[in-house]
């Protein structure tokens, strides 16, 4: 943590859910419209507890379902107010087509998803699939680690989609995250103002200004060259994000950056996993280190979208061994973290040795154990190896 | 079509696509295949009012605080609402959709509310149209001479009414105590017809001044409404010992003396609403008055509402109790009652009353008034009016009598009924006066209205809120005088009570249908919604979203 100079924050211990609604307060959302699903309706209690009370200058829209509140935030974003939603799981992918139609319009939209494991068979614990299988959809993604991360980065998705005009996913994984209190730092509005000015969409629509969007358009139409634009505003994305990291930083001290790099200077043996597990492998690999000397470090992926090929590649170029920790899978593909990954060293002359682990699937329970195991398996690899399912109950089930 | 555009460059080109001009061009019309119709459709209430009152649509007025377009709608089919709005049984209520969701509309309350409005603002019809030179004679002044008066002048014919007695009204100022009807009230009502130009000639009675072969000769039409007078016969040994109902009720309304009934023990025989208006009108003044009724309290044809009245007066009912013999004995009368018991329905529906063998007892009472129902003076008219039942006919669709330009109706054609029955009637027969006076046909074809039904009401955009009931005396204050006991609704409570209704079937603006169209393609012209078919698709949201039934799909295929 950097250098506290301003502090005009409050801390409150907050459930990670409710960093989210904070966040999204501080960052002065207009429009926030939701349908309730576990893990994540606190966040939209809380919001409209917020509205409710006048302490948030906003209108909540209440819908039939999470199609019609990703409709709404579009609606509403197309005029040129900041906009928000919430969801999960089942109720991200009922919004799979729109997610699409908020990225095309190009839309700053702003949407929490607490990571749980997509159906069938039903569950409501943690894993990544839900905000995965989005991963096309034109939205940039973040993914946090803890809940001062998770207020702080909703301020920051804002920051990022307003410059580019591109909606973010914010990531947070069920239970984990969302329904565990941790004390935040909820920064002071005029903090918050001063970060993030108000919402300027260039092609707002007004009563003035009236337009169709988003309408036909023919195959020698420029629907090619907004593709292409689009690709363009993700990679212009990558120093927008940079940027604002460094401002965040100067203004409320806390630095959040593409990727968190931990006890990774002289590390042959890199660990690369995402959200609130990388807690559990930080602090094992530090025991390790502590304990035998390994030279292990863990490389945590912040933000999947826009991927930063260069800084992976750099960071992993020269290193020994890379696993991936994956709580996610492509059937019939793999680690879907691991195959970015592999992809990023394609170029890269001295490749190490990549291993593809798949744990944690339905909020199966992640401990130190299993990471001290699961540096000890690679140990004994000398080569490459794609989907290794640690944890997988083969003999004597007994669940 | 906009014209195309060409960009230099990669740069020019926006980051969404935007349309450069409008869309309108595109008449998505063309997609449909079923139309929203708006429309608006007949409220059940609206159906159940013999008069066909367009409640929905006035009270529209009262919520807007617009009483002078809530009289003018009220006064178009409803003559006399500060009367009805007192005596009417509200059949409008009986219909009402909002029972099945809580608790039925007080219409008549709110139907009361605007009739004592245009009782203070002075009554007045707007644009009457101008005379047809068409002279019509009424003979009787109650509910029936009174609302064809009416509705005749407001086709612009005239209209001089003929009555017996020194005061016009009929069984309004006759029969109905002035604890339910207040006589200034009526009056006001009259002055009204006298505004509207009508003419009155009182101390007129059929058969004695005036007669109807003279009539039609001055006249260009003729309508008989003279109602029903003669007390039924119970053929029952001593019967002339019996007071008349009707006359009692004419006397006390007449401010005749009363105070031989005072403390006295009176029995009314029959539970009708005649039997009802004596027996409260004997508790007031003074009397101890009972009902002897030979069925039970099932079968007794008053109506409801007065029967519970009667009852919280504090008047004993004797059921199953047929007085057989009335003896006269030295000023007091002595009954002979039989105990009955109900047998097998009869073709009234109502199970009959058959003697006990030996249950026969006596009581004495100080007067014994019978109020067993009335029928029409079945002499009054010659042969040529009668109907194969020996009865004045008239038909029950037009009015006409068997002899050209002569009409009748109310209770003298229809027996004993309600005041709204008899304005009804009136109002069929003003409406073939007038036809017969065009020379058209009158026999009218008559489509009846579609009727939102129940299933119809989105009920979801409605809160549950309870009825609100008119102010009234305590039973210990009223049964002290003939003060009105029914108090007239505030503004506050009827603007409450309005609020409640459904506007089943007429449209009141709401604005659902525009807020949710998802093409914009509801217009909203002078405060109504209007359909722009050029860009409906034919969703259908407006009309699921409707909450009162107005718009249909209708297939256009």
């Amino acid at each position: 943590m950097g250098d506290l100079k301003t502090k005009k924050g409050i801390k409150k211990v907050l459930y990670g859910n409710h960093a989210v609604s904070y966040g999204v307060k501080v960052s002065r959302a207009q429009v926030i419209s939701a349908y309730p699903i576990t893990p994540q309706t606190q966040v939209v209690e809380l919001l409209s507890e917020m509205v409710g009370k006048g302490e948030l200058d906003a209108t909540f829209v209440n819908v039939e379902s999470e199609h019609s509140a990703m409709a709404v935030c579009i609606g509403a974003s197309i005029t040129g107010v900041r906009t928000f939603t919430a969801t999960s799981a089942q109720g991200l992918l009922l919004m799979h087509e729109l997610l699409h139609w908020a990225a095309g319009d190009r839309l700053p939209i702003v949407m929490a998803v607490i990571n749980r494991a997509v159906a069938a068979p039903w569950s409501i614990w943690s894993d990544q699939n839900d905000s995965l299988s989005q991963r096309d959809t034109g939205w940039m993604k973040i993914y946090c680690e803890s809940n001062q991360e998770v207020l702080d980065s909703v301020i920051l998705a804002y920051k990022v989609s307003e410059k580019v005009f591109l909606p973010s996913m914010l990531v947070l994984d069920a239970f984990i995250l969302s329904h565990t209190a941790e004390p935040v730092e909820v920064p002071a509005q005029e903090e918050v103002d001063e970060f993030l000015p108000p919402l300027e969409l260039p092609h707002a629509l007004t009563p003035e200004k009236p337009y169709a969007i988003g309408a036909v358009v023919m195959p020698d139409g420029p629907y090619m060259e907004l593709r292409y634009k689009i690709q363009k505003a993700m990679e212009k994305a990558i120093p927008e994000i940079e940027k604002a990291c460094n401002e965040f930083y100067e203004l409320f001290g806390r630095k959040w950056e593409f990727v968190e790099e931990f006890m990774m200077d002289d590390a042959d043996v890199v660990l690369i996993t995402s959200g609130a597990v990388s807690s559990t492998v930080k602090y094992t690999v530090n025991e390790i280190r502590k304990r035998e000397g390994k030279k292990i470090g863990v490389l945590r992926m912040r933000i999947l979208r826009p991927f930063h090929f260069e800084k992976i590649r750099k960071i992993l170029s020269g290193r020994k061994k890379v696993i991936v920790l994956d709580r996610n899978i492509s059937f019939g593909l793999g680690g879907i973290f691991f195959n970015e990954i592999r992809s990023s060293l394609y170029s890269v002359s001295e490749k190490p040795i990549l291993l593809g682990y798949i744990w944690g699937l339905g909020g199966r329970d992640i401990t130190p154990k299993d990471v001290e195991g699961v540096i000890k398996d690679a140990e004994k690899r000398e080569k490459d190896e794609d989907i290794i399912f640690w944890g997988l109950k083969k003999e004597n089930i007994n669940l | 079509m906009a014209e195309r555009i060409r960009y230099k460059n990669i740069d020019e080109i926006p980051d969404v696509a935007l349309s450069t001009g409008t869309t309108r061009v595109l008449k998505t019309g063309s997609w449909r295949n079923v139309k929203p119709v708006i429309e608006n459709k007949a409220a059940p209430c609206l159906k159940a009012c013999p008069l066909g009152t367009k409640i929905p649509h006035y009270f529209y007025w009262i919520i807007e605080k617009d009483l002078e377009k809530a009289a003018d709608v009220l006064l178009e089919r409803n003559p006399f609402p500060a009367i009805t709005g007192r005596v009417c049984p509200a059949f409008c209520q009986i219909g009402c959709n909002r029972k099945r969701f809580d608790e039925r509309i007080s219409i008549r309350e709110l139907e009361r509310y605007v009739g004592d409005y245009i009782i203070k603002r002075g009554y007045k019809i707007k644009e009457l149209p101008s005379d047809t030179g068409k002279r019509i004679a009424v003979i009787g002044s109650g509910p029936a001479g009174m609302a064809v008066a009416y509705f005749l002048r407001r086709y612009g014919h005239s209209v001089t009414i003929f009555e017996r007695e020194s005061k016009p009204g009929g069984v309004l100022r006759y029969g109905i105590p002035s604890y339910r009807l207040p006589k200034d009230i009526l009056d006001k009502e009259f002055e009204m017809l006298l505004n509207m130009g009508i003419k009155i000639e009182t101390n007129k009675e059929l058969g004695k001044d005036v007669y109807l072969d003279e009539l039609r000769q001055k006249f260009d039409a003729v309508f008989i409404g003279i109602g029903a007078w003669v007390e039924k016969r119970m053929r029952m040994e001593g019967e002339e010992n019996l007071l008349s109902g009707v006359h009692f009720l004419k006397d006390v309304n007449e401010g005749k003396e009363t105070s031989k009934f005072k403390g006295k023990k009176v029995a009314v025989i029959g539970a009708g609403n005649v039997a009802m208006d004596v027996v409260r009108t004997l508790k007031r003044i003074g009397a101890e008055p009972c009902i002897l009724y030979r069925r039970t309290e099932k079968e007794m044809p008053a109506l409801e509402e007065e029967r519970e009245k009667a009852k919280a007066d504090g008047i004993p009912f004797h059921f199953l109790t047929l007085p057989i013999k009335a003896e006269n004995r030295n000023g007091k009368i002595l009954l002979t009652n039989q105990k009955m018991k109900l047998g097998e329905p009869d073709k009234s529906g109502r199970r009959r009353p058959i003697p006990i063998e030996g249950s026969e007892f006596q009581e004495e009472y100080d007067f014994v008034i019978k109020a067993i129902g009335e029928e029409a003076d079945r002499k009054i008219l010659p042969e040529e009016y009668l109907g194969e039942d020996g009865w004045p006919y008239a038909d029950k669709k037009t009015g006409a009598t068997k002899v050209e330009g002569v009409f009748a109706g109310g209770d003298f054609i229809q027996g004993p009924s309600t005041v709204v029955e008899a304005e009804a009637w009136a109002q069929r027969a003003a409406r073939s006066i007038d036809r017969f006076l065009k020379g058209e046909d009158i026999n009218v074809k008559e489509i009846p209205p579609r009727t939102v039904s129940f299933m119809l009401i989105r009920t979801e955009y409605f809160d549950k809120a309870p009825a609100i009931h008119p102010q009234e005396l305590s039973v210990e204050e009223r049964i002290k005088s003939f003060e009105e006991e029914v108090k007239t609704f505030s503004e506050e409570m009827a603007l409450k009570e309005a609020k409640r209704c459904f506007s089943c079937g007429y449209c009141n603006s709401c604005g659902n249908c525009y807020v949710y169209c998802p093409d914009m393609s509801i217009l909203w012209k002078d405060g109504k919604p209007v359909v722009d078919y050029d860009f409906c698709k034919g969703c259908g949201v407006c009309a699921s979203e409707c909450p009162r039934g107005i718009i249909q799909m209708v297939s256009e295929i």
